[in-house]
């Protein structure tokens, strides 16, 4: 029997979310730049991007180059300077809330509690369920992220990386139809990245979301990807994109030591670290 | 399991200082209260020895706080106290609406400003004669005085404290799917909460110097008419006991108002 890993690796086709129609997420020629002071900050030049219905891509690249900003535009935080974004083929002028954002910075509500922080949504008029579905959907939230015996501590109280899981939770919560993921899980520890990354990937199937996912690690967006685009170092552009073409579900835990995961990793990396050196001397 | 003992431990922590702690309180507390004493005790002999026509004596200070609490002293600290809570009601709630709705309009509140400026720049007790004229000698003057004192210093600390809430807090709230009602209602008001509630810190004893001022100026009941009938009949001892009684109540006050601070503000003790 050859190794399963290998098999997964050899010939199953890349699916193909592209084919669905119009993609949920495009940015046309889209760039961004902020003044400063009187100074002008190109934080992205014009990108080109293309996210199909139930398709997960990851950004990376250097820090500085304009990844958080493409999820601020998809998610109608900030506009584009030149170009157009889009979302279901439709200009993003206002907030996006059909997007579900796990921000790279901390935005819980520091007064209340783990629980009452991750069922907030649905307290909302627009999201609004009755009490007794939103506390159990909160108690299978807690345990789908891990944090059960946290619920009533305050963010103060918790880890950095027990915060981003609360945010996760909170966000994933309201079930979204897609969502914008800043480095979600870069303050975990690398087994508790695995776990989640796991359950990530469970739950984007079963709920088929889409998901543009920005990470510093190389490994995570090819485990996790349909698809990897490296950015430049800033002033950001696209430098690379490359289809992931490992079959699903894919084994988070393992995949990292067969010959494809290896492969795109080298590959990946060549035009990453050019990039990264760049992002360093300036 | 780890995470959850490493919790406990950290638990434990301030719980076995706080042995030493309650100790070395209690230890303080003898040194004030012998201190107390003997002051108490030299101003009686002194007093006795070298007469105590302009300073009173703690012993006749004590028999007139007797009498006072037997008779009418209630209805002084009453009145008072309806006036401090009745103003600081309306003062606080008017400071803390209007902080909250000015913080979130920034072109309303940049036409306000010189005129809100303006007004705050009248020391506000010198208004109390003006009051008594507009509204009689009763409750009603006191009241206002109390409410406008509250309002301003109120309204200012919501002000900042809305300037200072983060706008990726507000941002993401809104992406979660938030109207401008729940904005307000569940990220603006508890984020404020914090300056709220010390702006309401400080007013306290604003409150009851502004109820006292308009009581001295003209009134018929409230601690501080107490403390000019005694102070126009040269009654030393009664000028020393009502002031005493401003002072426990002063003590009350802010001794709740930290009381209710520390509930409200459960969430950042873990902060600080
Ligand atoms: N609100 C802003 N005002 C001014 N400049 C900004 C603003 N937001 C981002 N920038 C600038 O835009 C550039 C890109 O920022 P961005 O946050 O998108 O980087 P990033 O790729 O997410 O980096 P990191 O990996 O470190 O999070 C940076 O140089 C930053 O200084
Ligand atoms: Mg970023």
């Amino acid at each position: 029997m050859p190794p399963r890993d290998a098999v997964m690796v050899a010939d199953a086709p890349a699916r193909d979310p592209r084919a669905a129609g119009v993609p949920k997420i495009e940015l046309v020629g889209a760039s961004k730049t902020f003044y400063v002071r009187g100074q002008e900050v190109t934080a992205l030049q014009p990108v080109d991007l293309t996210v199909g219905d139930q398709e997960f891509v990851a950004l990376v690249g250097p820090s500085g180059c304009g990844k958080s900003t493409t999820l601020n535009l998809v998610a109608g935080l900030l506009r584009p300077s030149r170009g157009e974004v889009l979302y279901d083929g439709v200009p993003v002028t206002a907030l996006n809330r059909r997007v579900g954002y796990i921000t790279q910075k901390d935005t819980l509500l520091p007064w209340r509690t783990a629980a009452a922080n991750i069922g907030v949504a649905l307290e909302l008029q627009s999201r609004a369920v009755p009490r007794a579905e939103a506390q159990e959907r909160v108690a299978q939230l807690i345990d789908l992220v891990g944090l059960r015996g946290f619920e009533n501590h305050y963010p103060a109280e918790l880890s950095g990386g027990m915060r981003k899981r609360v945010a996760l939770a909170r966000t994933l919560i309201y079930e979204p139809e897609c969502l914008l993921m800043d480095e979600p899980f870069g303050a975990l520890d690398a087994q508790l990245k695995l776990l989640m990354q796991d359950q990530l990937q469970q739950l984007v199937h079963q709920r088929r979301m889409t998901v543009l996912f920005v990470t510093h690690d190389l490994g995570e967006a090819i485990a996790l990807a349909d698809r990897v685009i490296v950015f430049s170092a800033r002033p950001g552009r696209i430098r690379a994109v490359r289809d992931v073409a490992l079959p699903r579900p894919r084994d988070v835990f393992k995949m990292r030591f067969t010959e494809g995961f290896g492969r795109l990793h080298e590959e990946l990396w060549d035009e990453l670290k050019d990039e990264v050196a760049k992002g360093v001397d300036v | 399991m780890t995470r959850a003992a490493v919790s406990a431990e950290t638990a434990d922590g301030p719980t076995a200082g706080a042995a030493g702690l309650a100790e070395s309180a209690r230890a303080v507390l003898i040194g004030q209260v012998v201190v107390g004493v003997l002051f108490l005790g030299v101003w009686e002999v002194a007093g006795r020895q070298f007469g105590h026509d302009w300073t009173s004596l703690p012993s006749l200070i004590a028999v007139r706080l007797a009498t006072w609490l037997i008779g009418d002293l209630w209805l002084h600290a009453l009145t008072t106290a309806t006036e401090m809570l009745v103003g600081l009601a309306l003062g606080g709630s008017a400071g803390v609406v209007v902080g909250l709705v000015l913080g979130r309009s920034p072109v309303i509140a940049t036409v306000l400003r010189p005129i809100i400026v303006a007004l705050y720049s009248v020391p506000l007790i010198t208004m109390a004669p003006l009051l008594i004229l507009w509204f009689g000698l009763d409750l009603e003057p006191k009241i206002v005085l109390v409410t406008i004192v509250v309002f301003f210093l109120v309204f200012f600390n919501t002000f900042a404290g809305v300037a200072a809430i983060d706008g990726d807090l507000i941002a993401s709230f809104q992406l979660l799917g938030g109207n401008r009602r729940e904005e307000f209602q569940k990220v603006v008001a508890p984020a404020s909460m914090v300056w709220i509630l010390s702006g309401l810190k400080i007013a306290l004893p604003y409150a009851l110097a502004a109820a006292t001022t308009g009581e001295l100026l003209a009134a018929r009941r409230g601690l501080g008419s107490l403390l000019a009938q005694a102070a126009h009949q040269f009654d030393m001892t009664g000028v020393y006991a009502a002031l005493l009684v401003l002072m426990a109540m002063g003590i009350l006050v802010s001794e709740v108002a930290n009381r209710l601070e520390r509930r409200l503000l459960r969430w950042r003790r873990a902060a600080a």
